[in-house]
């Protein structure tokens, strides 16, 4: 039999009562509802119009899609920088090691708490979302394949903040680097792109910089651009976008969630083994040398 | 039970548990008392599998804790000196959390989170949010957290610190229950006489070394091995130094405002003539005998402090 995990359990009897929770989906739903209405105001004009309109069909899904992942990248990441920390503020982090759970389940259990309140928001947004049936032109295929990808941005979000929270002992330090890392994937590649094309090929780079690849920002403007089949266009040099050419063979936006997925797993694995207090620390080059200070020492302790 | 050697910790170049062995029967309760940085939080952790040892072995009901850690943490009721709680849990819900990490179904979940909160006295509490509880209210609920598995070991880190004397008396009763439902309880602690009267047997750590071990009876007896006697005098002070400087079976003389306290390394016999020698020699002696020693000179003369 399943079981599920207590730790998520807990988490989410805790973080679903009071008044933050709720509060937080009133806030997401505000601006989601204002994007939607600023879309509606938008099409006035054209919102007696019978035949299909395909400018408004991408309008209204882009618009509510890139809210989406504005929100959703800077809620996910804040739900999980006090996930290892807080149990250590807290003074609880030992009283749950010295049960039978495992490192890794204290973890996942954490992240997936953060993961289904991220899915609540979403699906709380559906009734706002489905606006964009209004206009039409826009499949299940294309709206899961959107939901899919926010999930696992929450989860690559999710799993930088409960690394830093584990490698550090503050929840203020932990969000300054969770947020610094995901500027740095967001906008950081892109600087260092263009920098880098400029100085190595004076600017004339024509296709898709390897970088980016990492960057979720482009991996979901390509989604968005596919699901759309919008044509190509080189928007900045090593930023070719553009469907079905040759330049990848592999849509960069699948590229990316795979890196998202495999960065996930990783930092999973790194906070579990640094909350594990016996796991194997690696023998440093400088064993030898704290052997003599330890002499040292031992002289001056001897009273 | 509990079987500990060699036991030792290093924090960097700071040896904190050096080399220690400890052998805890099953049904004990065995006290473990030691000046603050003996190294019994160390000891303890290392014992519930939240420290690595540097080297040595531990096991519980023949279980090596380093090797089969997640099978010894089964056997194991782990009570940190320094613990939180988490707001927004009730204290029902408190204790179910961590049952339900062990493989229990709610039934069986729900029957021993109340037949805990009965045994730790909080059964009018259990609709209250933990974090409004008092500390010493937290205390026991830690406890009772402690025991959800039903373990055979209990590690207790300084359980009755901050709490009021009526609570360490409640504390001492619950412990006592617990011994007779068969468990055997680690306690720690600074004060050798709190644990004197509730440990079947207790070992005293200095600088990650037990100096001491055995039933609080047998500890007495190797301190006081030698006797001490006191006289008390009128007068005469110097003389009467003299008159016991003389006699080879003492030791260490402290001179006190109108008493004298040495060491006596003799039998009775001995002791009479040096009474009686005193006595020849015109000193004025107003009482003279052996003195009792006490727990918390036991504690000061295996422990040395750091001046010493
Ligand atoms: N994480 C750590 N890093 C470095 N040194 C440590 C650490 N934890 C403990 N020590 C040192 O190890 C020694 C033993 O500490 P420990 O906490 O085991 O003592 P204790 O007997 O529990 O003391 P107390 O009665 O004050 O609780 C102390 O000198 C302490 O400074
Ligand atoms: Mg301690």
């Amino acid at each position: 039999m399943m079981k599920i995990n207590p730790v998520l359990q807990k988490e989410m009897k805790i973080r679903m009562r009071g008044w933050r929770s709720a509060g937080m989906i009133g806030i997401y739903l505000v601006f989601m509802a204002l994007t939607a209405s600023f879309i509606m105001i938008m099409s006035r004009e054209s919102y007696y119009r019978v035949t299909f309109d395909p400018e408004l069909a991408l309008g209204s899904y882009t618009g509510l899609a890139i809210m989406q992942f504005v929100l959703i990248s800077f809620i996910s990441p804040a739900l999980t920088t006090g996930a290892i920390s807080g149990e250590r503020e807290k003074q609880t982090l030992d009283l749950l090691l010295c049960t039978r759970m495992t490192p890794l389940s204290i973890v996942t259990g954490k992240l997936f708490a953060s993961i289904s309140q991220i899915i609540l928001l979403i699906i709380a947004s559906l009734p706002i979302f489905s606006i964009v049936f209004l206009f039409g032109g826009i499949s299940i295929k294309e709206l899961l394949e959107l939901f899919g990808f926010f999930i696992i941005i929450a989860i690559t979000y999710g799993s930088i903040g409960i690394f830093y929270s584990s490698y550090f002992k503050r929840t203020t330090a932990a969000n300054v680097l969770a947020y610094g890392t995901i500027a740095f994937l967001c906008f950081g590649t892109i600087f260092l792109t263009i920098f880098y094309i400029g100085i190595v090929y004076n600017y004339d780079y024509r296709g898709f910089f390897p970088l980016l690849y990492i960057n979720p920002i482009i991996g979901f403007s390509f989604m968005l651009w596919e699901q759309f089949s919008g044509g190509s266009i080189n928007l900045f040099p090593g930023l070719f976008m553009g469907t079905g050419i040759s330049t990848y063979n592999i849509s960069p936006w699948i590229v990316n969630l795979v890196f998202n997925i495999v960065l996930s797993i990783l930092l999973i694995f790194l906070s579990a083994n640094k909350i594990n207090p016996l796991r194997i620390r690696r023998r440093t080059l400088f064993s030898s040398s704290k052997k003599s200070l330890n002499n040292i020492q031992y002289k001056k302790t001897k009273r | 039970m509990l079987k500990i050697n060699g036991l030792t910790k290093s924090y960097g170049i700071f040896t904190a548990v050096d080399g220690l062995d400890l052998n805890v029967p099953k049904g004990e309760i065995y006290g473990f008392v030691g000046p603050n940085g003996a190294g019994k939080t160390t000891t303890m952790k290392i014992i519930c599998g939240l420290l690595p040892a540097d080297k040595g072995q531990v096991s519980v009901a023949g279980i090596d804790v380093i090797k089969d850690v997640r099978k010894a943490k089964e056997l194991i009721g782990y009570m940190p000196d320094f613990f939180g709680v988490y707001d927004n849990l009730k204290v029902t819900e408190y204790l179910d959390f961590y049952a339900s990490i062990y493989n229990l179904n709610p039934r069986d979940r729900k029957r021993i989170c109340d037949d805990l909160l009965e045994l730790v006295d909080l059964q009018d509490k259990r609709d209250a949010y933990v974090d409004s509880l008092s500390r010493g209210m937290k205390q026991r609920l830690c406890l009772a957290r402690s025991l959800v598995h039903n373990p055979e070991l209990l590690v207790l880190d300084e359980p009755a610190s901050g709490m009021d004397p009526r609570a360490r008396v409640e504390m001492k009763e619950i412990l006592r229950t617990l011994k007779d439902l068969g468990k055997t309880i680690m306690i720690s602690s600074h004060i050798l006489p709190e644990l004197a009267e509730l440990c079947t047997s207790i070992g005293i750590i200095d600088r990650g070394k037990i100096v001491i071990s055995g039933t609080v009876d047998e500890i007495m007896q190797q301190v006081y091995s030698k006797r001490f006697i006191k006289v008390r005098i009128r007068g005469n002070m110097e003389e009467a130094v003299k008159v016991m400087k003389e006699s080879p079976l003492i030791t260490n003389i402290n001179k006190g405002d109108n008493f004298i306290e040495a060491g006596f390394e003799g039998n009775e016999e001995e002791m009479a003539m040096l009474l009686k020698e005193l006595v020849t020699r015109d000193i004025p002696v107003i009482s003279f005998g052996q003195m009792d020693g006490n727990l918390e000179d036991v504690f000061m003369k295996v422990t040395k402090g750091d001046e010493a």
